[in-house]
């Protein structure tokens, strides 16, 4: 006759170790556990970032009636200044090496009930496959856009910024 | 022989009992990659660059003082607003008291909707 009466200390020893495992697991893994839907975070970052740099350009010097740099690159047409500035801004640091983050920006018109685009600039062409977010920007310019005149006019600048 | 032998009951017990609480972690581990997920998304769909944009160029619109000229630029805004942020916005700018402007502010992109009346100081 096989004696049993230790299979319950052994199932009991089995499923005690089994629970204190879990525990251990749950515990080392509380502070990493980065799901799927955790993704947005870095996404929303980005975002802001672009936003912030917009505003920034947006801003009017000293806080005088001045118009702000934004505004004068869409009415100049400066791209290039556009991208200096925004690449500064958007890849400065406070540790030494540089943010790795590009852009393609462009703004939008209303061309007589037809909404047009106008380039501004890009610190590299959209292949497409980029992860990319989208920045946008509500700026009022003094400028022809129709053909009717130099008027009071509102533009929407997109900036559509990502990061390799 | 006439008496139960009924050892084995505990085993079968205890052996549910664990396979219970085995079930149950399982449970909870394969909810941990879903948590966030609705989360996440309402804060995605809420469009709050979008709203203090508009917020900001219909505040700085109410400072055109030619009539005219602001409903040129409610106009583009309007349009635009439509085609490249998929939100219809409204903005209506009357004239208060002590040579003040009230901006009623609506925005609506199909999941949020936001209305503001704001007087300029």
């Amino acid at each position: 006759m096989v004696g049993e009466g230790a299979q319950l200390y052994t199932i009991e020893g089995v499923a005690a170790a089994m629970i204190m495992l879990l525990t251990a697991y749950f515990v080392v893994n509380a502070t990493a556990v980065y799901t799927a839907g955790d993704t947005h975070i870095n996404d929303m970052q980005l975002e802001i970032l672009g936003k912030d740099v917009l505003d920034m350009m947006d801003t009017r010097p000293n806080g005088t009636v001045e118009k702000s740099p934004l505004r004068l690159i869409i009415e100049e047409d400066r791209g290039d200044d556009f991208r200096t500035a925004f690449v500064t801004m958007a890849n400065n640091r406070t540790v030494a090496d540089a943010d790795r983050i590009n852009f393609a920006a462009q703004y939008f018109y209303n061309n007589t009930g037809t909404i047009g685009s106008h380039p501004l600039s890009s610190s590299r062409d959209l292949t497409g496959g980029e992860h990319a977010v989208r920045a946008t920007k509500w700026v009022i310019v003094n400028m022809d856009l129709d053909g009717n005149g130099i008027k009071n006019r509102a533009v929407l600048v997109e900036v559509v910024l990502w990061r390799d | 022989m006439a008496r139960l032998n009924d050892s084995a009951q505990w085993i079968i017990l205890m052996g549910f009992l664990v396979s219970f609480a085995i079930f149950f972690l399982a449970v909870v581990i394969n909810q941990s990659t879903v948590v966030g997920q609705t989360t996440a998304e309402s804060v995605i769909e809420f469009p709050k660059s979008d709203i203090r944009d508009i917020r900001a160029v219909a505040l700085e619109t109410a400072g055109i003082a030619d009539e005219e000229d602001r409903r040129i630029v409610v106009g583009d805004i309007t349009s635009i607003a439509q085609q490249r942020t998929h939100a219809i916005v409204s903005l209506h700018f009357v004239p208060a008291a002590d040579s003040r402007m009230q901006v009623t502010i609506h925005y609506n992109n199909g999941v949020t909707e936001y209305d503001e009346v704001w007087i300029s100081p």
